[in-house]
């Protein structure tokens, strides 16, 4: 008696769980499918000249351009430069403005001498600055670094001072009445503290150095970068090489992202729920 | 009394000026803590009580009058505990803050944990464990430091009543082990006459100690106390000495 009804209650479980695994794998099927079949629509549409394929070459024929572009590697001498620049631009710009946001988030003074006057430059148009920086520094690769560092600055000081202000202040609380203080304090208390909003200043900055970036190439100061294939083979007219910039650079800005949300994983054990 | 008091205050007084107003929270407040002692401190909510126990510990200063203390550490509310550090790590703060080499602190951290019983959940992270476990982390955290004075406040007032009574057991028996002085902020009658030796009345703002009772029941202590007429007596007798002054701490909230 007991038994079957237990057998009841383990069959009705299983036929649960096979129906969440099925429901999940058919979310799985769909996500890729809707993309695939996009592409392959745009092929056959190319094609059969439904569309214009001057303006959208066929997707095979985009990806035979890429390989082909890979191959002799003038691929690599337009993506190689945009990822330095978004490295080491966007790099220095992010640890900056951590730093700057932590100290501004912890020192009342600095945040008074320095909050307004940041919230001022912040709305302004990094791209709008590119001239000033041509201006100074000549058409070298220093002020397309400085562009991109710019932009990652500003975001990250901005998160990270969010993020000390969104501490808790029994935390606070709790550090200073366990004796941490000076360098312990920031160790301990205010940056992995504030490290939740670093790390989503750090996605929404990775996205907009990439516009950044791409915006920067476009003007006449650079003849290398993503940003410049695309521009100069718009001008050339050679639209499947401007797919190849845009997807690579796309593939650029995915991998980038990718990458931080797993560091964010790993470094963040205690908000994995 | 041949020993020094764990705490004296002399005409201990806390303002705090915002705007053009002033509000005296602690005014003239003069107690000897003896050292082994466990002291409540009841009084009407946005009375001075915590101000008090935050003067007590050096987290505000004193407008006027003196605190010579021993050292000390905090018990905070369950959210006082570090969410990014593991229980292990939470329990040894203090240790390392005050340079203990790795090694010690974790044997001590290790025994704490044991004696809350969190052995199993020394690697885990705040998130992951109920509010009642967090509470363990963080009166382990205090004892650990191995500070002579515990200063704590509301450290049960985030638990549903279930987990609370269970937890005033707990505390009551590591304390009754350890002997070390303890300072608390309740707002709790019951939980005051069961833990402690002595019970100090503070009035609504500005925040005066009131009264100063001593609590008679023998150690160790259980729940049953409550059923005995002394008891009964004791908690009506602290409740109608609270009562005006909650009433006019509700109204002059409005």
């Amino acid at each position: 008696m007991s038994t079957t009804r237990r057998d009841r209650t383990e069959a009705a479980v299983r036929a649960q769980r096979t129906k969440e695994a099925r429901l999940r794998r058919r979310d799985l099927a769909l996500a890729i499918a809707s993309p695939v079949l996009l592409l392959v629509l745009w092929e056959v549409c190319a094609r059969a000249l439904i569309i214009d394929p001057r303006f959208f070459p066929a997707p095979t024929r985009i990806l035979q351009t890429g390989i082909e572009m890979a191959a002799s590697g003038e691929l690599w001498s337009h993506a190689g430069p945009t990822l330095a620049r978004l490295l080491v631009g966007g790099g220095l710009g992010a640890v900056a403005g951590v730093v700057v946001g932590l100290l501004m988030g912890s020192s009342r003074a600095l945040n008074a001498a320095l909050g307004p006057l940041f919230a001022a430059l912040y709305p302004l148009p990094k791209i709008a600055i590119f001239p000033i920086l041509l201006m100074i520094f000549g058409p070298t690769e220093v002020p397309k670094l400085l562009a991109v560092f710019i932009t990652t600055f500003f975001i990250l000081q901005i998160n990270t001072v969010s993020g000390v202000w969104a501490i808790d202040p029994k935390l606070h609380e709790a550090g200073r009445a366990y004796g941490a203080r000076g360098f312990n304090r920031f160790r301990h208390v205010i940056l992995p503290g504030a490290l939740p909003f670093v790390f989503s200043g750090l996605r929404t900055a990775t996205g907009t150095a990439v516009v950044v970036i791409t915006a920067v190439e476009f003007t006449g100061a650079s003849t290398t970068g993503l940003g410049y294939l695309i521009w100069n083979s718009w001008q050339l007219f050679i639209p499947e090489k401007l797919y190849v910039g845009l997807v690579v650079i796309g593939v650029i800005g995915a991998a980038l992202t990718f990458v931080i949300t797993r560091s964010e994983t790993l470094l963040l054990p205690w908000r994995r729920r | 009394m041949p020993e020094a008091p764990a705490v004296r205050t002399t005409e201990l007084s806390k303002a705090f000026v915002s705007g053009p107003t002033t509000t005296w929270a602690v005014e003239d407040v003069s107690i000897d803590l003896e050292p082994g002692s466990f002291t409540c401190i009841v009084g009407p909510s946005g009375g001075g009580k915590s101000t008090l126990l935050r003067l007590v510990g050096g987290l505000e200063e004193a407008t006027t009058g003196t605190v010579e203390t021993m050292p000390s550490a905090f018990v905070f509310q369950e959210h006082g505990v570090f969410p990014w550090m593991t229980v292990r790590d939470n329990v040894a703060f203090g240790l390392k803050m005050a340079g203990m080499p790795k090694a010690e602190r974790r044997r001590i951290a290790d025994d704490w944990i044991q004696r809350v019983r969190l052995e199993q959940f020394a690697t885990a992270y705040p998130h992951q464990l109920s509010g009642g476990m967090r509470q363990r982390v963080a009166i382990a955290r205090a004892f650990a430091t191995g500070s002579p004075l515990l200063l704590m406040d509301e450290p049960l007032g985030a638990l549903d009543a279930q987990t609370r009574m269970l937890m005033q057991e707990e505390l009551l028996a590591l304390w009754e082990a350890e002997r070390t002085t303890v300072l608390m902020v309740t707002h709790d009658i019951d939980e005051a006459i069961l833990l402690s030796d002595r019970i100090l009345v503070m009035s609504a703002r500005p925040g005066r100690v009131k009264e100063d009772l001593a609590v008679p029941f023998e150690r160790p202590r259980r729940h049953d106390i409550e059923r005995s007429p002394q008891y009964a007596e004791m908690r009506s007798h602290i409740w109608e000495s609270l009562r005006d002054d909650a009433l006019a701490a509700e109204g002059a909230d409005r």
